[in-house]
């Protein structure tokens, strides 16, 4: 190898990740999010350190002290999740970190559920799928794991999936917003000839398309079709949806939603 | 059972672009290690040319061949390799597949006959198998596994100079990897259950590139391997620590090196990053991309990726019209240029300087970029090779010997790493050596493990 003894690296290439490394602990963010009552504290405690052994007895605790199944959801085991939402904006969290909390959440759930004398209410239904002919599923999985550990019920057709199927899943379950992502551009042609069908049939919710080969142009090309460039944004986006925007205004106003994300 | 237990390069410093150990020649003139480094050209088709079975075998062959082969012969290039890496439309209908590889073929000797450029077209046929549905022949009803082969021999019948693929043994293994951080499951599916994948598939696939005289090019840890690194990304990314995709790495070269145990034989496949790795081993002929494939991902080693390569290639850009020209000649002009760069070193025996100058470019801008730099990409080969049949020991070795390089590096101030990017370290490190030694005890601690992974069936394997 060339002798380097000379070289100044700093001129040839710049560290930035690195550089901007957060050096906040977790717990330095946790203590002033976490919920006041010492035993919803613990659930979500569970949940933001991804404490599996943990949320079971601590949600079993809060029965047991009878609060509502639904405040333990709300209030301890989401909460926990939006402490862990939170940490992953700020680059303290990775990706990892959030899939885990979210299984630790959805185990908590699943206990309360079982006590619960009315379906547990969610932000809304969205039906996700990856497009006929392409096998990339990764980025249509973490964004259904972000999406229901923010409160959504998720349908997931799962890839390789005809727009027949697509149009009546999306008849069936009458969601909110139904997603596609591909990462092939040949397999894209689906999306706009989906999105027709469902029109056709009197329906007019928004579309979220998204992967690597579809870019907003692309998204904004056709009628009820809109933008989400990488997972997490897709919770402010299903977020403003379950708010009332409708397709239309989601891409008004797209840029202000997931700024900074 | 075939393995290879010697390194073909006695030292890293032997290994250079353009050159490799066992080279090769095929197509209409070309040769691939033997002293040139050769321009590969990827593309697709634009959203809507599948519409219809002319439109498709029009965009292919009179539209984005054509366009490749004129721009090369316009810019003066000697050699010119087409890569056509099959979209779903082609597996779905073999008639339409079988009319873009013969017209690929008639328009590459066209223009060999008129212009005495050197060319030759890659095919890449679509591992079209689901592992929920099963990966072996006779387990999906869908019969998915079965048209994988069928593409095969549809490509190498019609014209294919060397075929490849890009498989995608161990992705659900993988995909629970990376989204859980769990170096354990990378191992298992990307390390062990890829190399049993990669055995099986390339003992076909071989045998039909034998039968037609069709090079067995190789394959790819793409869908692993590259999905780690995709969401590594940049330094703005945050969702994956770069050195776990670093340690990733050095896993994948372990079943990418199973593709050359079983009859492929170069050249490797241009997303092959770990292609350093196996060529220090095989001493076969690679491809690689590197800058010029931010076409469609970024990576953090866009020249180091150059520096022992044999072959250099753009990853897919979508045929469009660009101000100078359509993409595909536009990046041909690219990826030519470059190689005329690593030639004329080669021309001047001052390959060794530029290789140099290309990793050292690169070497500290990231951890997977500095165990891919040559020097540390050999080490990894010896470590793997000395592991003796075990492909579980040799994936294994691979990444403790990566995480090791990169934490020496950090202290000898070679490489610059983040707490957490050391964090991840010395846990990867920590978790690969609490591991059994023994390949049967790992299987069966994994297979209990990972039982609820979706799409995750051990009869997939074979096992």
């Amino acid at each position: 190898m060339l002798d380097t003894s000379k070289v100044d690296f700093n001129s040839i290439y710049r560290r930035y990740d690195i550089e901007s490394e957060n050096f906040n602990m977790p717990e330095s963010i946790v203590s002033r999010m976490l919920p006041k009552n010492p035993i919803l504290r613990n659930i979500a405690m569970a949940v933001t350190y991804v404490r599996f052994r943990e949320v079971g007895p601590a949600v079993m605790k809060a029965l047991q002290f009878k609060i509502d199944p639904q405040t333990i959801v709300n209030e301890g085991l989401v909460t926990g999740m939006e402490i862990v939402s939170y940490l992953y904006a700020h680059h303290i969290y990775y990706l990892p970190e959030i899939i885990m909390a979210s299984k630790v959440m959805e185990l908590g759930i699943s206990i309360a559920e079982k006590v619960m004398t009315e379906e547990l209410a969610t932000k809304g239904k969205i039906v996700m799928h990856v497009a006929e002919g392409d096998p990339h599923d990764i980025g249509k999985n973490i964004a259904a794991s972000m999406l229901k550990s923010s409160g959504y019920s998720v349908i997931d057709l799962g890839k390789d999936v005809t727009p027949e199927e697509v149009i009546d899943a999306v008849c069936n379950e009458k969601p909110m917003m139904v997603t596609g992502t591909a990462l092939m551009t040949v397999t894209l042609s689906a999306f706009p000839k989906t999105a027709k069908a469902l029109a056709d049939r009197g329906i007019d919710i928004p579309y979220m398309v998204a992967g690597g080969a579809v870019n907003r142009d692309f998204a904004e090309s056709f009628d009820m079709g809109i933008y989400s460039k990488k997972a997490p944004q897709t919770i402010p986006i299903a977020d403003s949806i379950s708010n009332g925007s409708s397709w239309r205004e989601i891409r008004e106003s797209w840029d202000d939603i997931v700024e900074g994300i | 059972m075939s393995r290879f237990t010697k390194m073909a390069y006695a030292t890293s410093d032997d290994m250079t672009f353009g050159r490799s150990k066992k080279p090769l020649s095929y197509g209409l003139g070309i040769k691939v290690g033997l002293g040139s480094v050769i321009p590969e050209i990827n593309y697709l088709p634009r959203p809507g040319a599948e519409s219809s079975r002319e439109r498709l075998v029009k965009e292919y062959v009179q539209y984005i061949t054509q366009d490749c082969i004129k721009q090369a012969v316009n810019l003066g290039f000697p050699n010119l390799q087409l890569e056509t890496e099959w979209i779903h439309t082609m597996s779905d209908d073999l008639g339409l597949a079988a009319s873009v590889v013969s017209g690929q073929k008639e328009a590459i000797t066209n223009f060999h006959e008129k212009y005495g450029i050197n060319l030759a077209v890659r095919h890449t046929v679509p591992d079209l198998r689901d592992a929920s549905y099963g990966l072996r022949a006779g387990m999906d009803t869908n019969g998915r596994p079965e048209k994988v082969i069928e593409c095969a021999e549809v490509a190498c019948e019609n014209g294919a100079d060397v075929l490849s693929i890009e498989s995608l043994g161990g992705k659900e293994l993988s995909d629970y990897a990376v989204t859980t951080g769990d170096i354990t499951a990378f191992l298992f599916g990307a390390g062990f259950l890829a190399s049993k994948d990669m055995e099986s598939l390339w003992k076909e696939l071989s045998g039909i590139c034998k039968k037609h005289r069709v090079i067995p090019g190789g394959d790819s840890n793409c869908a692993c391997s590259n999905t780690v690194m995709f969401m590594a990304g940049g330094h703005l990314d945050k969702d994956v620590q770069k050195t776990f995709s670093a340690v990733c790495r050095c896993i994948s070269a372990a079943s990418a090196l199973v593709v050359f145990e079983n009859g492929a034989v170069g050249p490797g496949k241009d997303c092959s990053y770990e292609g350093p790795i196996v060529k220090s081993i095989t001493g076969m002929p690679i491809s690689s991309e590197g800058k010029h494939s931010h076409c469609a991902h970024i990576d953090l080693f866009g020249n180091l990726t150059a520096a022992i390569t044999d072959m250099w290639s753009n990853e897919s850009v979508q045929y469009r019209h660009e101000f100078g020209g359509t993409s595909v000649q536009c990046w041909a002009g690219l990826i030519g240029y470059e190689c005329s760069l690593m030639n004329t070193a080669i021309s001047t025996g001052t390959e060794k300087t530029l290789r140099d100058l290309y990793t050292l470019s690169d070497r500290g801008r990231s951890p997977e970029g500095y165990i891919l730099s040559y020097d540390n990409a050999w080490k990894i080969g010896k470590s793997i090779i000395e592991c003796g049949n075990s492909h579980y020991l040799r994936a294994r070795t691979a990444g403790i010997t990566g995480a090791k390089l990169l934490i020496d590096g950090y202290n000898n101030k070679d490489i610059g790493l983040s707490r957490k990017q050391l964090e991840t370290l010395y846990k990867i490190i920590r978790d690969l050596e609490s591991l059994p030694d023994d390949e049967d005890v790992f299987l069966d601690m994994c297979i209990r493990k990972y039982a609820d992974v979706r799409g995750f069936n051990i009869k997939n394997y074979g096992i």
